[in-house]
């Protein structure tokens, strides 16, 4: 076990690392120049020519003319001290505002992971016990269309049906903890993201554990379905669904995005939609990291968990 | 005699043999088309995709406004015999911009397609044929691709790209006087494509590498290797031929996921920017008036559900039609 988790914190690490060198080889040819950004401020007070040698100056004094890569063994450095930077548009520390934010909407992002497993898996299980019938293709059709409908597609429509057309319920705006009403919306449309994979893969693991020997022999001897299917079937066929996770989250990450301020959640994915909209560099790098860590970390935790939950898997 | 009769036998079962196998080219896609149109859901898809289709292609002459045309007169008016979805808010035809946008969804798609299935299949095929050590590189690279979210990397990239490829283009306006070069919008549009296809090629790249190890354990394979047909032969009569199914399917349902990608990028702010006319930022500038302009959101909205929807049945369908020994599984 130890050495096959080495092996995955192998495979984890350099892929975390390689992540790095992209986003920071994509700021240096990036527009954004913290020294012009900086000049701003003094903008008319100084003439060119000082311009030009304060500019010269403060790049040396950060080590801006440095080389690529000395440069950027000194930003792992500062990332490695939890130093993401300070944004642009109101100069704050960027991971003082992820911080901040994430536990939201990792709270709304845990409920939409439950919200899928509890509508999927059961989806998954009648599409495959009704393989090619009509509720089969409506659960399927219907999950797979709806896979790429993205989230600021859904929630203006979703809202304009409940609360204009049918009238069922106030604006849900705003977050006051999870155990909210007005929670059940940004989160039932969080969930529908992932839906369509966990719906797929459950669907795609009840037949085959369907036509195993063992659920035949359940059959023959006469066991009830519903037991059938809960002893034998759900527990086997579940594994494969583990996999999923790292799909999970992604759907939830950028999910997220859209959503806070459609709801006015404040959470991470607005920090994200402000920060690409705002061409907040600091933060836009931030919030990517902070995304591949969390997908990076839930693709090790499932490679981990996984020999467990399926001793046929060899360790080594 | 009997020399005699065996040449004629010969000859008639060659000749069967050769219509047979006409018969079956004929009506393997024959079937194909088949299962594709009895499939009610698919037929639906298809129809939408022809109808976006038209729309991309003919929009600009369907269209009774262009995509900037103000009707000041009628500002943020719902759908109405002159503006037959209403009017945004600043008086500009719905319904035309509506068109507008499916030209720059169904262009920003097709490009985007274009390029990652290149860079896929070549990355696949190196993947598939350079031997265990470039299978493992190209492994790891498209891992750390697919570790980025798809939405945020291409938002990256089309941030960080877009100021040196603006530059660029006024450098060779500069120097060459071109006209193309001295208007910018269509480099937004190519800013997107490269942010896309950046993350769309690992599919195609892994679907290639799976196509060509699972069809090389296929006997018709084996068996033409063994008499010595060269490997790009083997790769162009047979490999290619028995993939082409599966990347059809993937084509269709990458052409929906790169539409709406783009009008993410565009809904961000980051992809193509206003006046232009794209799903995604037609839905931004309206979603904060959601609750008292409700068409001016729904219409782009509903209009992309529908296309995706519509493609991905399409997809689906012809998922069952082309791969029908798959049975339906992912």
């Amino acid at each position: 076990m130890f050495v096959y988790t080495l092996k995955r914190l192998a495979v984890a690490v350099p892929t975390f690392f390689a992540v790095l060198l992209i986003t920071f080889t994509l700021t240096v040819v990036s527009p954004f120049d913290p020294v012009e950004m900086m000049m701003t401020q003094f903008e008319g007070t100084l003439d060119t020519l000082a311009k030009e040698e304060v500019i010269e100056k403060i790049r040396d004094q950060y080590g801006l003319n440095d080389t690529y890569w000395v440069q950027f063994t000194r930003w792992i450095g500062r990332l490695l001290q939890g130093d993401l930077g300070i944004s642009i548009n109101g100069q704050r520390n960027v991971l003082r505002m992820i911080v901040k934010t994430f536990p939201i909407s990792f709270q709304l992002g845990l409920a939409g992971a439950v919200v899928t497993t509890i509508l999927g898996i059961p989806l998954g299980c009648i599409a495959a016990l009704k393989q090619n019938t009509w509720i089969d293709y409506t659960i399927v059709g219907g999950t797979l269309g709806f896979r790429t409908v993205p989230v600021f597609v859904l929630a203006p429509l979703l809202l304009v049906l409940f609360v204009l057309v049918l009238d069922i319920m106030r604006v849900p705006r705003g977050w006051d903890g999870l155990f909210q009403t007005k929670v059940i919306l940004p989160v039932f449309i969080l969930a529908l993201g992932p839906l369509p994979v966990v719906v797929r893969q459950t669907r795609a693991a009840v037949l085959e554990v369907f036509s195993m020997d063992y659920v035949r022999t359940a059959k023959m001897k006469g066991l009830e379905m519903w037991r059938i299917i809960i002893r034998h079937i759900l527990r086997n066929a579940l594994i494969p669904v583990v996999t999923t996770l790292g799909f999970v989250a992604e759907g939830l990450i950028v999910g997220s995005i859209f959503l806070d301020s459609i709801f006015a959640i404040p959470g991470f994915g607005g920090v994200a939609e402000a920060g690409f909209r705002g061409f907040d560099y600091p933060v836009i790098m931030g919030v990517t990291m902070v995304s591949a860590v969390m997908i990076i970390l839930t693709n090790l935790i499932v490679d981990l968990v996984y020999p467990f939950l399926d001793p046929r898997i060899k360790i080594e | 005699m009997s020399e005699s009769s065996e040449t004629v036998s010969n000859e008639s079962l060659r000749e069967e043999l050769a219509g047979e196998s006409a018969l079956k080219t004929r009506s393997l896609w024959k079937d194909a088309v088949g299962r594709l149109l009895r499939n009610r859901l698919s037929v639906i898809g298809l129809v939408i995709t022809i109808l976006l289709l038209i729309g991309a292609l003919f929009g600009p002459y369907i269209a009774p406004y262009t995509y900037t045309e103000q009707d000041l007169l009628n500002v943020a008016k719902m759908p109405s015999p002159d503006h037959w979805l209403g009017t945004d808010e600043i008086g500009r035809d719905l319904f035309s911009r509506v068109l507008w946008g499916a030209r720059t969804a169904t262009l920003v798609a097709i490009f985007t397609t274009f390029i990652s299935v290149i860079i896929g299949v070549i990355i696949g095929a190196i993947a598939g044929y350079g031997g265990a050590l470039a299978d493992n590189i190209t492994g790891r690279i498209i891992d750390i691709v697919m570790s980025v979210p798809g939405l945020l990397l291409a938002a990256l990239i089309a941030v960080s790209i877009k100021e040196p490829v603006v530059t660029w283009a006024e450098n060779i306006h500069d120097a060459s006087g071109f006209p193309l070069f001295a208007d910018t919008t269509w480099l937004d549009l190519l800013v997107v494509f490269g942010g896309l296809a950046f993350v769309s090629w690992p599919g195609y790249a892994r679907l290639i590498r799976g196509q060509i190890f699972s069809l090389r354990e296929e006997q018709y394979i084996e068996a033409a290797k063994s008499v010595g047909v060269s490997e790009l032969k083997i790769a162009l009569r047979h490999l290619l031929p028995n993939a082409i199914g599966p990347v059809i399917v993937t084509l269709t349902f990458s052409f929906s996921s790169a539409m709406v990608l783009e009008s993410s990028l565009s809904y961000l702010g980051i992809g193509v920017q206003p006046p232009q006319a794209s799903w995604g930022n037609m839905i931004a500038s309206n979603i904060g008036s959601w609750s008292y302009r409700p068409w001016l959101v729904a219409v782009p909205a509903l209009t992309l559900a529908i296309v995706t929807l519509g493609i991905n049945f399409l997809g689906d369908g012809l998922n069952d039609a082309l791969n029908p020994r798959s049975k339906r599984s992912i």
